[in-house]
């Protein structure tokens, strides 16, 4: 059975979501109710209770422990529910700020913990392929001159006889670079070599003089191997984590602008 | 219908059941891949290229930086390193033009993201005082926020800080949450072969304001690192932190060691000619130490620990970014004596270190010489004009050079104290988590303030001449030994080959020098400084010694300067001329660059300010790189 496609709107799961925390709380009920003076401690509260400590003290409580343990959680229920009938979180900035939080966690928290299928992230790899292209590779050589000129005369040299042996200055770069990474020319090279070398055809013939941060090259550009998009199976992880971190935000964004639809805003200025 | 919504509860809970035993993200099925992704990178036979990294990060969950207002976390801090863009706390976007190839977060182990949990705590669940009102002052504004963290630094160098953030097994939940979170961000990120995150902390013992911090860094990943956590330093010394490296090691099997920084701040502690409770260093003290802290941070944003001026009176070039660090220590408590110099600056400790060797047999302190940021904003900025500043307060504005930036104290450090900060350049054999630690053992590493230019330095007695053509390196590390390595003394002049190239995007250099340091048999421990190679030497001679300076070609009004002096390439094979056999001797190089403008030039032409009086006189600097040292001693006894 195919679902369609709708169930796979991250909009829609939104919305079910809603629909089920709302009808949950209808059917259980205001889970702290400030009216309500009468608070029951039911055994899985008292496990919880048991359980938080035994996380940080590495053993379970005595019973005397987890009596305390049970008195100061009651006390903090009790001024917790005092403290909402007297209004105390409504103008605090940071109850404020600490639900919104929560409702922007709500909305991505399903991004974080869902656990995409192949052909989402399949999908998610056809619709955005340059994320994923490995680096253009260049292949080239080059020769190293201080002085403009210099370079001038050896390029015309080495188109005359071809010969570029014992030509160049001595320099610590290599003469000869063998399918090297964009990123890694760049780095070595600097920024104002590299983008000579991408308007550089790749015919194998001398051309210069091209300048550096160190001087001036001649450069012949014998190989220019445009990045692919390597297969799925090779970048699953990569893929799955750039589609998590994109669906996170546009999640967040999604719910926000739902409920930010419901709402008339009027700014006076 | 109570019975529906049971069902659709049920339902709900089972798929959720189900998510967590099958489907959940596992971080331990994680580290396999990564695992195999490191294992398919090729290992050269010698390091070919440096890799450029930062060590020394912070983001929002670190005590301060999220106090000073840092709003992200280490996921921006990775894809910042890597090259992305990102929108930094204040608002600005911000991208590196230049990617990182490795990057230590090193957020602060003591109060790991407390800062944040108090900052987002309910006001009335805060029961102490001082916590509160910290509390209300960072809700209220970026400046009362910063005040705030200013008097929470001032308490922990006091040991005055509030129970709820010193006391480690209160903390001990928390911590171990945004630990191991972050451990499996790490992962994420990791890309053998082209970028690399490794796991460490910061590590901040202060006694009465004494900065002695250190970072701590692994070769691991996720599976071992996951199993400790980061120890705390505020109640403790450095033989505690030291076990707690031992045990690491003991019952995982990985490997850690850690990087002392700012001992510019510490007013004389970090680097002590005695045992820490005053007694004479012992040889196993000595020997720990130097197995344990490898690498030392010689330059960042908090200044510069290379040299100081009044340690070294005959070195021009000593007192880079020494200026408003000198007066104290780190929360300025305390003023410094001359006297404590000594025991901060790198050079006087690497002298230091041949004295101690000299009494016990051990030197404590022979370690390499890296430079990072110490920023606190998420943002790995290391280059003066793009410097995000020390934390969001001082991100660009017109405002933060020539602002006091006195972080709660009262007295004399201004914004354009601060350095942009540094790098560490490390000569890896390839780009993995293994690779560069054990690089940074072997002290194959050096500092650089900023610029990217690359060093070579080695040394040996039989390198003989060479055109600096075809594999010399490969020759090099055949017949001698890199930076950071030992020459056992053969009773003739050690030879040195030094290779500097100059950043490809950045400034053309000054000069190569050559550093030495060696102790008498008397036990007087001296230094001297050799220019070794200048650009120019037809035309640029040395007179009575000195060389005159390169010249100098910014233009203050719009923060420029030409590549018209200089030289893009400096190299030379050199010979000490005053070597004496018997003595134990260390030499390091020094690479100058031509003049440049520093930070606050570019703010000042950016905002169209002003810059102060003494912030002018110090907007153009030298930058400059700094290698580990080779030393040179008696041969080991035979076993």
């Amino acid at each position: 059975m195919t679902l369609p496609g709708w169930t796979r709107e991250p909009l829609v799961h939104f919305l079910l979501l809603g629909i089920a925390l709302f009808l949950f709380f209808a059917w259980k009920g205001e889970p702290v109710d400030p009216a309500s003076r009468t608070i029951a401690i039911s055994q899985e509260d008292r496990a919880r209770i048991a359980l938080t400590w035994e996380r940080t003290m590495q053993r379970p409580p005595t019973d005397a422990e987890l009596d305390t343990l049970t008195e100061t959680w009651l006390r903090e229920e009790i001024l917790y529910r005092e403290a909402l009938r007297l209004g105390l979180d409504r103008d605090d900035a940071v109850v404020r700020k600490r639900l919104a939080n929560k409702m922007d966690f709500l909305a991505s928290s399903i991004a974080e913990t869902a656990q995409p299928s192949d052909q989402t992230l399949r999908d998610w790899l056809e619709a955005h392929p340059q994320r994923f292209a490995d680096d253009t590779t260049y292949s080239f050589d080059q020769l190293y001159f201080a002085g403009k000129s210099d370079a001038a005369a050896a390029l015309e040299r080495v188109r005359d006889d071809g010969d570029w042996s014992g030509l160049g200055q001595v320099i610590d770069l290599p003469a000869t670079r063998e399918g090297v990474s964009s990123q890694a020319v760049e780095k070595q090279f600097g920024i104002a070599f590299f983008e000579a070398l991408q308007t550089i055809e790749d015919t194998g013939e001398w051309s210069g003089p091209v300048a550096s941060g160190f001087g001036w090259h001649l450069v012949r550009l014998r190989d220019r191997a445009v990045g692919t998009v390597p297969a799925f199976e090779d970048i699953r992880d990569r893929v799955e984590n750039d589609w998590r971190l994109a669906t996170l935000e546009r999640r967040k964004q999604d719910a926000y602008q739902l409920l930010r639809d419901a709402y008339e805003v009027t700014v006076e200025k | 219908m109570k019975k529906i919504l049971g069902i659709v509860v049920l339902v709900a809970v089972l798929a959720a059941a189900i998510w967590w035993l099958f489907i959940r993200h596992d971080p331990v099925a994680k580290a396999e891949d990564v695992a195999e992704a490191e294992a398919a990178v090729t290992i050269a036979d010698y390091p070919q290229q440096v890799l450029w990294g930062d060590t020394h990060l912070h983001t929002d969950n670190s005590i301060d930086a999220f106090g000073f207002g840092t709003r992200l976390g280490p996921d921006a801090a990775l894809k910042f390193a890597r090259g992305e863009k990102v929108t930094a706390t204040m608002g600005m976007e911000a991208q590196l033009a230049r990617p990182l190839d490795f990057l230590v977060i090193a957020d602060h182990s003591d109060g790991l993201g407390a800062t944040r949990r108090l900052y987002d705590a309910p006001r009335f669940m805060i029961q102490d005082d001082t916590l509160l009102r910290w509390h209300d002052m960072m809700q209220e504004s970026p400046e009362q926020s910063q005040l705030a963290i200013a008097e929470l630094i001032t308490a922990a160098s006091n040991g005055t800080l509030p129970d709820a953030l010193r006391d480690p097994e209160n903390q001990a939940e928390n911590t171990r949450n945004i630990w191991q979170a972050h451990l499996a961000t790490l992962d994420k990120y990791y890309e053998p072969g082209k970028f690399t995150p490794l796991a460490g902390y910061e590590w901040t013992l202060m006694p009465g304001g004494n900065n002695l911090h250190r970072v701590v860094m692994y070769r691991d990943g996720y599976d071992r690192t996951s199993q400790i956590l980061p120890a705390p330093a505020l109640d403790g010394n450095i033989t505690a932190l030291f076990d707690h490296m031992d045990a690491y090691e003991q019952s995982t099997g990985g490997k850690v060691l850690a990087i002392p920084h700012n001992s510019n701040l510490s007013n004389g502690l970090m680097f002590e000619l005695t045992q820490a409770d005053g007694g004479p260093m012992t040889a196993e003290t000595a020997r720990r130490r130097a197995l344990r802290e490898p690498v030392v941070e010689a330059t960042q944003i908090k200044g510069d620990s290379e040299s100081h001026p009044f340690l070294s009176p005959n070195d021009e070039f000593a007192g880079f970014g020494d200026v408003g660090w000198e007066i104290g220590n780190l929360s300025l408590t305390a003023f410094k004596e001359d006297d404590q110099l000594a025991g901060e600056y790198l050079r006087e400790a690497l002298k230091r270190g041949l004295s101690i060797e000299q009494q016990t047999g051990a030197n404590p302190y022979k370690f390499g010489m890296i430079g990072s940021t110490d920023s606190h904003t998420t943002l790995a900025t290391g280059d003066e004009d793009n410097f995000f500043g020390k934390h969001t307060g001082n991100e660009p504005n017109g405002e933060r050079a020539n602002a006091e930036q006195n972080l709660g104290t009262r007295v004399g450090r201004f914004g354009w104290n601060y350095l942009a900060g540094g790098y560490a350049a490390v000569w890896a054999k390839a780009n993995t988590r293994a690779e560069i630690f054990d690089a940074m053992m072997r002290r194959e590493v050096y500092a650089t303030t900023g610029p990217r230019m690359t060093v070579r330095f080695f040394g040996g007695f039989d390198l003989g001449e060479t055109d600096f053509a075809g594999d010399w390196v490969a020759d090099a590390y055949k017949g001698g030994v890199p930076m950071g390595g030992e020459l056992s003394d053969e009773g003739k002049a050690p030879q040195f080959i030094v290779s500097a190239l100059k950043d490809p995007d950045g400034a053309h250099l000054d000069r190569v020098q050559i550093v030495k340091g060696w102790i008498t048999a008397d036990g007087t421990t001296r230094e001297k400084v050799f220019d070794v190679v200048w650009s120019d030497m037809d035309t640029r001679r040395s007179v009575g010694g000195k060389l005159p300076a390169v010249g100098n070609t910014v233009n203050r009004e719009e923060a420029t300067y030409t590549n018209d002096i200089g030289a893009p390439q400096l190299q030379t094979v050199w010979t000490d001329p005053e070597y004496r056999a018997g003595q134990n001797a260390f030499y390091y190089v020094r690479v100058l660059e031509i003049p440049t403008p520093r930070w606050t030039l570019f703010d000042a032409v950016r905002f169209g300010i002003e810059l102060s009086e003494e912030a002018q006189k110090y907007a153009v600097a030298q930058e400059r790189a700094y290698t580990s040292p080779i030393w040179i001693g008696p041969a080991p006894a035979a076993p």
